[in-house]
């Protein structure tokens, strides 16, 4: 029985391996973070589609015909989940997605699906604004999650291309050791975050605050997913007087003129950290995300 | 004996992969070794390999466990165990979404035909006052692994009264390979840029003229279509559907034939980060058509081909469309008609007729806060030239091309409420100067599909 299953397993590599070149897996990653990760853990071996920029808001993208292009050849599919793409992904899904990146397939991986969610809600009501029943979809800015989706990922990437099953387990093992010893960096450097308190414009930054034990005190959006309004920001003004508050957090895709209105009137530095890759200037890879965003955060909270 | 089969397909193994060594002197008994290392390195991977397929077949159980099981947050309130409980006769239940529309309507003129057209009744400009027009109700939901269905109910209202009617009812495949779809029921049939759009999703709050005059608001028919998104770096889809050829323009099917077809092709892509853009051709040919227009009183036999071109672009400062955007869109219509038409309200007779009308739409619509966005529209219509026996008909345009020129203003509080204003001027007839103001709201409850670009 073994023996068989060794036969057709060399049989199988039989086939492969003389054709020598294994077309690379396409990754169809929603989001620059996402992306990032699929090359740490793919390697040359997979060819990387990121659907949006930094500066752009996912929420708000169109099923837009580049994107229908892209995933017509995507033969896995890496997003946040937990409704963040919704807006878009399930038409690009029905329209050009194959039999191999159906949701519940090997091929369908939404990173928010395997680790602990943040803000689950048990009640919903869209009188609470645009708010994910699901939890808190902003999964990444929380850089023990990284190591737990990689892990997901290198067997996806297992899984569709067995032949370079070891490069995925070594680019995994050697991701995780680097992780690991940036996540203790990481964790020294931000020690003197804990316990202060931020504002937020939405609730971008749940998994960010959450690891270094801050507040989120106050969000510049009235609701989840409504603009910010005039009466809002007054009343913010107000309650927010006297309290200890170190930063205004903004994400790149977040519209900066209410924290501005806010900083101007406060003194609470408007911090534009860089919430994923090409958010900012110096934020090239994940680990620069952090990096950066640790020394924004300490250097406001001096 | 398994060694001898082992033998003979290492053997091939490493001649195809490797030739240069099939060269060297083998030695039988290294050989043997570097067998039994393979066979074991190849066993302990399908060990991991089989590890790994129960790991993950078990992470996706508990996936979709915690889907269902909402946990709650450390710390948060943690409702009683019996919320927990699932009723399992509810959780397969589709999605249901709602769409509220009503409209305040106010016309300067009592009339509003268009010169030259003979049109449906939801090409009418709607009635004055105060309506419920295209309320909707959709159940959506997946069938099972391979299609999904969805069904569209809506309220129109013409004549002063209000219809109930099938809007769409289909299902489509979800997991065909090779950007492959297939939809088969009643559905809006892919043909320019807005006919498989509801109206919920306008940028207007009525459909531009050529879409009324030419597809009545929207060709929705029974029947099939295909269609391929194809392998190319920018986007690319053809497609086509057969159909009953009972709605408009299509009328008086018997069902026993394909009354009419459709074909398309798209192509599309960005420029940069900040624009998107979509182009397209598509036709929809109806054979032996019996249409009725003009509430009954023109009626037109014969066989009726539309071109129309379409082109959307969209533009946003770094591609964020959330707080700021620029849409452009047009759609270009041709009509070749060949058959009769029988005018009985001019008491025309049966009249031989073979010509063509075009005509065509330019919108742009600006959102300069995330709440707020403007828009203008200008609508053209052309109709054929006329035979003599049609003279002082519906299709005699009497030296007038029609025309409407319109704009609004919307306020989305969120993306599931909007309330608009719209101010048309619309010239449909010699005689006509219609200055009209619509204000609407359009509200979505409960599910709300993705919208496509």
């Amino acid at each position: 029985m073994r023996f068989f299953s060794l036969l057709i397993a060399v049989a199988g590599l039989l086939c492969a391996a003389p054709s020598g070149a294994f077309a690379k897996i396409n990754v169809f990653a929603c989001t620059p973070e996402w992306a990032a990760l699929s090359k740490e853990i793919g390697g040359d071996l997979v060819d990387v589609y990121t659907a949006t920029t930094a500066h752009q808001d996912v929420h708000h993208m169109r099923a837009k015909p580049s994107l229908l292009a892209a995933m017509r050849k995507a033969d896995l599919v890496f997003c946040s989940g937990a409704s963040l793409e919704s807006g878009w992904l399930p038409i690009l899904l029905q329209k050009a997605g194959g039999p191999n990146v159906q949701q519940n397939t090997i091929g369908w991986l939404m990173a928010s699906d395997f680790v602990q969610k943040l803000e689950v809600m048990e009640h919903v009501d869209r009188s609470m604004g645009h708010i994910h029943p699901e939890g808190n979809p902003h999964v990444h800015l929380n850089p023990h999650n990284i190591p737990v989706i990689a892990e997901v990922l290198s067997e996806r990437l297992f899984l569709i291309d067995m032949n370079n099953a070891d490069a995925y387990e070594a680019n995994l093992s050697s991701f995780k050791s680097k992780w690991e010893k940036a996540i203790a960096e990481w964790e020294e450097r931000g020690a003197a975050l804990k316990g202060r308190n931020v504002v937020v414009y939405h609730k971008s930054w749940s998994y960010l605050t959450d690891w270094l034990g801050m507040n989120i005190v106050a969000s510049l959006e009235p609701k989840p997913g409504l603009p910010p309004t005039t009466a809002h920001l007054e009343s913010l003004l107000q309650s927010l007087k006297g309290k200890e508050i170190d930063a205004i957090l903004i994400a790149p895709f977040e519209n900066e003129d209410a924290a501005l209105w806010l900083s101007e009137r406060t003194d609470i530095p408007a911090l534009h950290l860089p919430y994923t890759i090409g958010g900012s200037d110096n934020a090239d890879t994940l680990k620069d995300v952090f990096d950066e965003t640790l020394s924004m955060l300490t250097k406001a909270t001096p | 004996m398994s060694n001898k089969l082992l033998l003979a397909a290492s053997a091939v193994a490493l001649l195809t992969t490797s030739p240069a060594f099939a060269a060297e002197d083998v030695n039988l008994e290294s050989l043997h070794a570097e067998i039994q290392a393979m066979r074991q390195a190849y066993e302990s991977k399908i060990e991991q390999l089989e590890q790994k397929v129960e790991t993950l077949s078990a992470q996706q159980s508990q996936t979709a466990a915690q889907v269902t099981a909402i946990e709650p947050a450390a710390g948060e309130n943690v409702p009683p165990a019996t919320s927990k409980r699932r009723v399992s006769d509810n959780s397969f239940n589709p999605e249901i979404g709602v769409i509220l529309q009503g409209k305040y309507q106010s016309f300067s003129e009592t009339e509003g035909e268009f010169a030259g057209f003979a049109i449906g009744e939801e090409a009418e400009r709607g009635q004055e006052g105060f309506g419920i027009d295209e309320t909707e109700l959709n159940f959506s939901a997946s069938v099972d692994n391979l299609f999904r269905g969805s069904a569209t109910i809506a309220l129109h209202e013409h004549g002063g009264g209000t219809e109930v009617e099938i809007e769409e009812a289909y299902v489509e495949t979800m997991a065909l390979p090779h950007g492959l779809n297939a939809k088969a029921g009643r559905f809006f049939s892919e043909l320019g840029y807005l006919n498989s759009h509801h109206a919920h999703a306008d940028d207007f709050a009525d459909r531009p003229l050529p879409n009324r005059a030419f597809l009545d608001g929207n060709y929705g028919d029974d029947g099939v279509q295909i269609s391929a998104v194809l392998p190319t770096d920018f986007y690319s889809e053809i497609g086509g559907g057969v159909f009953r050829g009972n709605d408009f323009p299509g009328g008086g099917a018997d069902g026993n034939d394909i009354g009419s077809w459709t074909a398309y092709g798209r192509v599309g892509g960005d420029m940069g980060d900040n624009a998107s853009w979509r182009l397209g051709l598509s036709t929809l040919q109806v054979d032996g058509a019996e249409r009725s227009a003009n509430e009954g009183a023109v009626t037109f036999n014969g066989d009726s081909s539309l071109y129309i071109a379409d082109a959307r672009l969209t533009y946003a400062p770094t591609g964020n469309a959330k707080d700021q955007e620029i849409i452009l869109q047009g759609e270009y219509f041709y009509r070749d008609e060949d058959g009769t038409y029988n005018d009985t309200d001019a008491g025309t007779g049966i009249v031989a007729y073979d010509d063509n009308q075009s005509g065509w739409y330019a919108q742009g619509v600006y959102k300069f806060h995330p709440q707020w966005r403007v828009g203008t529209r200008y609508s053209q219509l052309y109709a054929g030239g006329v035979p003599a026996g049609l003279a002082g008909s519906a299709l005699d345009d009497e030296g007038h091309d029609p025309w409407a020129a319109s704009a609004m203003i919307d306020w989305s509080n969120s993306e599931f409420s909007r309330v608009r204003a719209q101010f048309n001027r619309e010239e449909l007839s010699g005689d006509n100067e219609d200055n009209q103001i619509i204000l609407q709201y359009i509200m979505s409850l409960g599910a709300h599909g993705a919208h496509p670009f």
